[in-house]
Formats: C-alpha cells, structure tokens, sequence
C-alpha cells in the first residue's frame, strides 16, 4: 500500500472487475437484441430484481449465497419466456413499439420491487466478502475474484455456445439475416425463444452478482440498462470479444472517476459515454448501419 | 370554412364539465387536488405531444421537467424572485438543454433518439444531484415560495393555499395549451411536422426545412416541460432529485399521449384526465407503494391492443 502507483493499480483492478461484469450484463441484452431487434429496456429491472430475489433467498430462508445463482437463473429465464411472447404481438413501428413496451415494463418492475422490498438500500454480504484470505496487500479482493471468475465463465460459455455448437450457429444466422435464416430452415421463433431464455440465464446470474456488490434499490435498474445499451452499441451484436473489451474500457472509465471525483459521479460516466457514441456513430462502433 | 368538428365539440364540452363541476362540490379537496395536478400532467403531456408529432418519442423529457423545476427554484430561494417570474424564466433552464439536446442529436431518428433521451436525462440529474454546494444535492431545497394570490376587483384567489383556485388555474393551463396544440396541428408548421414523422425524404423534397421545424417543436416542448415542473414544485414547495428526474416523470407523458391517442389534439388530455385521477382514486387506496405500476400495465395494454389510443377507438378499423 506503501507504493505511490497504488491508486492507479486499484484503478485497474476494479475497472477490470467491473467491466468484466458489465460484459456479462450486456450479453443476454445483445443477444435479445440480436435475435429480436427489441431493445428491451426493463433489462436492468430485470437484473435488480434477480439481485432482490437472491437477497430474499439469501436473508430470509439463510440459503448460502453461492447457492443462489440456481434459483435466480432458473426464475429470470422464465420470466424472460413471457417477454418474449409480450414483444411477439406487437405491430409495426415495431422497435419503437418494443422501446415503449419495455419502458412501461420497467416502470411496472420498479414499483413492484418497491412493493416487494421497499426503497431501503440493500446489499448481500457473504460470509467470503469478511476478510481478504489471499492477504492484505493481493488487490483483488474476494468479491472481485467472484465477480469475474463467474463474468468470464458466463461470456466463454456463450462464446463456445456461438461459435462451436448447431444452435450457436443457428442463433447467428438469426442475427446475422432472418430472413435468409428463415429460407435456410431455421425457426426464428424458436431462436427467439432460444435468445430469450439464454438471456433470461444470464441475466438471473448477474443478478446475485450486482447485489452483491452494487447496493440494490427499486429504481437502480435504469443504470444496469444503459451499460448494456452502451456495449451493445459499441460492440454490435453476437460480438463476444469486442463486448468483452468495451466492458474493460467502461470499466476503467468508471473505476478512474470513483477514485478522482468520487462514486457519486459514477452514474454521469455511462450517461455521457452512451450520448457521445450516439452522437458520432450511433450505428455502432463495428457494425453495418441497420434499417 | 368554419366546419363543425364533433371532436372539439366534445373536447370543449369535457372542458366544460371541469370547469362547472367544482361549483356544486365546492368542499371536494381531494378531487380538487387530483384532478388539479391530472390537468398539470395533461398540459405535460401535450408539450410531449409536440415533439412527438414530428415522430420522435422521447424517453426523457423528465430532464425538461427537472431543469424547469430547479431552474425555478434556484431563481426563487437565491434571488427571491417572485413566484411567478421565477417559473416563466427559470423555465429558460429547460429551453437551452433543448437546444443542446437538438445540437447533440440532430442525426437521430427513432429507436436510437429514444435511447439517447433515456441516457439525456442522468446528465442533469447527476450534476444536480452532486453540485451540493449550489442546489443542495440530493437534500433537495424546501421552502419554495407558493404561487400567488391574485386579486381583481374585490375577488381574490389564493392560487398557492385555495386548492379549488388551484384546480383552476392548472384546468385553464391544460385548455390554453390544448388549444395552442390544436392551432399548431391545423397550421402549417403542424403538417411540416406530421410530413416529417411520416418520410423524412418526401417531406425535405417538398420544400420543409427538417432540422429547423423539428427544432422548433422540441424548444416549444421543452419550454412548456420546463413550466410544468416549474409549476409542480411551487405548488409541493419542495424539490429534491428524485422527485422530479424520475422515470415515472418521463413516462407519464408518453402514457397518457399514446392511451389518450396522439393523433388527435385532446387524446393527451384526456389520457391524463382518465388515467391520473384513475390512479390516485382507486389503485392508491388499494396500493399505497408502487400504485404507479398500474400505469406500467397500461402502457403495454396500449400498445398492444389499442396503438391508436382511445380517441380514435371509434375510427380505427
């Protein structure tokens, strides 16, 4: 700690946890919006309300923490199956339709969770976050290691899924033209099923995770949201790679504002990343223009 | 060319009951105070119109709202401005992040202008909620001064503690600025907008300006945006972050416009006058936290089964 380039190696260390997480929470929303061309906008809402439940899982009923990724993946990606159907029905303009939808939902998730969990801030705090075992002067704190042990699981498994499987390949021929998928023989329902309930999992993981070390509150959703939205953005879509570095870059940037100007600031670093690369490339850093 | 519309034949007989009905119920202050603040909402609500007449849905427009609120506010308790010159000019606040906002994403369309509204409304909202020393941070400011008592000739109205004088104000609010809409949707520049919303390229080729009519529209919205936040915390006295940069705030325009039906110039008025008092009267008893997400249903309802909303129920199909 006695080091003068201490900060700049917390710094890192947290920028690199973050965005790691960050990664995982912007997949399941890019793969949604791959398959469907639905930016769904209770994604964060989404995310919160899998920390809540987690916390409920964890607080009430004393279910270890580690073991409540499996409920809440399980729950999230049912809930996601109802969306998915929700969007089906909707008429042309269909992503400004889809974009309202989402809204509204969000809007009704938010008050739900404060129905459910009041606006009291909450945090999950396993027995692993007491004490460093790795000692006091390793950086990576217990949490951290956590964060981005399960991040990085999460995006390789989705990666080999992608790249290495039938459905993978299926799922990429979706997004990639639907109707030629279609043509092809591929049921894009299906895949949007398949999208849906693969982001319904990740979003169930990322959930424990973010109450784990973001507070939760009903109305933090908003956050979670725009960093998928800005990574989607940044990286297109089905790009796991490019995800995965713009969440490293998002995650510094924030990392290095919490340390300057303090957590407070954090929020404004998202907002105006995502307004500036909507203003200069708003088709995406490494895709075509769409529509 | 007088024509007689069976639409603002209603619409002036619905403004008739809101203005009559209070004079039979003269001790209603509950029904005073909701339906008072449903016209607030209405009159938001219509400014959102505005904008989205040119085919943009804004997903922020509660950053107007809290510009308006805190521009008002500031001008009040640092200044001591009268209550009123402190609503109309601090509004200002709200007009010139609509001209950033109309610099910044003059390129958007759609899908992509509705993110960057979602994303719009954090930048106020943070630097409001962090600037401690100026705005008092997420503390919020109290003691805002009430709107006024107007006098003419022996009659008085204490428009900051009579809620029934209240009622009226914000009912005359919503009329003048329902008919300011009507006006603008049967002039010129209305079907400018209209032309713009349905292709873009047809529009510029016939002659209409894109960027500068669309710009015009916004700046009307956000100023009018701006006023009722204005208005809203001289009425509360309070205003805090979270209370006027909410989601709820920039959802409840987009709900009421799209339930009450866009097309036509009432549809957002209505949708706040069926919807709000809908809400406070009958899901707040029942629900006293997270009563809101009635309107989260609503919206999805809306859209899925009535995309024209219900002023063109009738027409549709």
């Amino acid at each position: 700690m006695s080091v003068g380039g201490w900060p700049w190696v917390q710094i890192l260390v947290t920028g690199f946890a973050l965005g790691s997480f960050y990664a995982l929470v912007a997949l399941g929303f890019s793969l949604i919006f791959g398959i469907t061309r639905a930016f769904n906008l209770a994604h964060g809402e989404l995310v919160v309300l899998g920390g809540y439940f987690a916390f409920a899982l964890w607080k009430f009923y004393q279910v270890p923490f580690l073991a409540t990724f499996v409920p809440c993946v399980l729950a999230l990606a049912l809930l996601a199956l109802p969306l998915c159907l929700l969007l089906r029905g909707l008429r042309e303009p269909y992503g400004l339709n889809s974009l309202v939808v989402t809204f509204g939902l969000a809007l009704l998730l938010e008050n739900l969770m404060l129905v459910l969990f009041s606006a009291d801030y909450r945090l999950i705090r396993p027995e692993l976050a007491h004490g460093n075992f790795l000692g006091s002067d390793f950086p990576f704190s217990a949490n951290q290691i956590l964060l981005v042990l399960m991040s990085l699981l999460a995006t390789g498994a989705i990666h080999v899924l992608l790249h290495h499987t039938f459905l993978g390949m299926a799922l990429r021929a979706t997004i990639q033209d639907p109707e030629a998928a279609q043509v092809a023989g591929i049921n894009t329902n299906l895949m949007a099923f398949a999208a849906f309930g693969l982001g319904g999992m990740l979003i169930g993981l990322a959930g424990p995770l973010y109450g784990e070390n973001m507070y939760l509150y009903p109305t933090a959703g908003t956050g979670a949201t725009l960093i998928a939205i800005i990574l989607t953005i940044f990286a297109g879509v089905g790009r796991i790679r490019t995800l995965l570095v713009g969440g490293w870059l998002l995650g510094l940037a924030e990392s290095a504002t919490i340390m300057t100007l303090g957590s407070k600031w954090r929020e404004l670093v998202a907002a105006m990343v995502l307004l500036i690369l909507l203003t200069f490339r708003p088709e995406g850093i490494s895709t075509r223009r769409q529509e | 060319m007088k024509s007689f519309k069976p639409s603002s034949a209603g619409a002036a007989a619905v403004a008739l009951v809101m203005a009559l009905w209070p004079l039979f119920f003269p001790d209603a202050a509950l029904y005073f105070q909701v339906f008072g603040v449903a016209c607030l909402y209405g009159t938001l609500a219509l400014a959102w119109n505005l904008y989205a007449l040119s085919g943009a849905i804004s997903l922020g427009h509660a950053a107007f709202f809290g510009l308006g609120a805190y521009g008002s506010a500031l001008l009040n308790s640092y200044w001591h401005c009268p209550t009123v010159v402190a609503i109309l000019v601090g509004s200002l606040a709200s007009l010139v992040f609509g001209l950033l906002w109309a610099l910044c994403f003059r390129r958007l369309r759609g899908v992509y202008l509705g993110l960057a509204s979602l994303a719009a409304v954090e930048v106020p909202k943070v630097i409001i909620d962090n600037w401690d020393s100026l705005t008092f941070g997420s503390l919020g400011m109290t003691g805002l001064s009430r709107l006024p008592t107007l006098s003419l000739v022996g009659w008085q109205a204490a428009l900051g503690s009579d809620l029934q004088a209240q009622y009226y104000l914000l009912l005359i609010l919503a009329v003048l600025t329902a008919i300011l809409v009507k006006q603008t949707m049967a002039s010129r520049w209305g079907w400018a907008l209209r032309a713009l919303r349905e292709n873009e390229t047809a529009a510029a080729a016939i002659g209409i300006a894109a960027d500068r009519e669309r710009t015009k529209a916004l700046l009307c919205s956000s100023y009018l945006t701006g006023m009722c936040g204005a208005l809203y915390v001289h009425i509360l006295g309070l205003v805090e972050p979270p209370l006027v940069f909410s989601l709820q705030i920039s959802a409840l325009p987009l709900i009421f416009s799209i339930f009450g039906g866009r097309s036509r110039f009432y549809g957002p008025v209505l949708g706040a006058l069926i919807l709000y008092p809908l809400e406070q009267l009958a899901f707040q008893p029942l629900f006293p936290r997270g009563h809101a997400a009635v309107y989260g249903v609503v919206i999805i309802l809306t859209i899925l089964f009535l995309p024209q909303g219900i002023s063109v129920w009738r027409t549709s199909k």
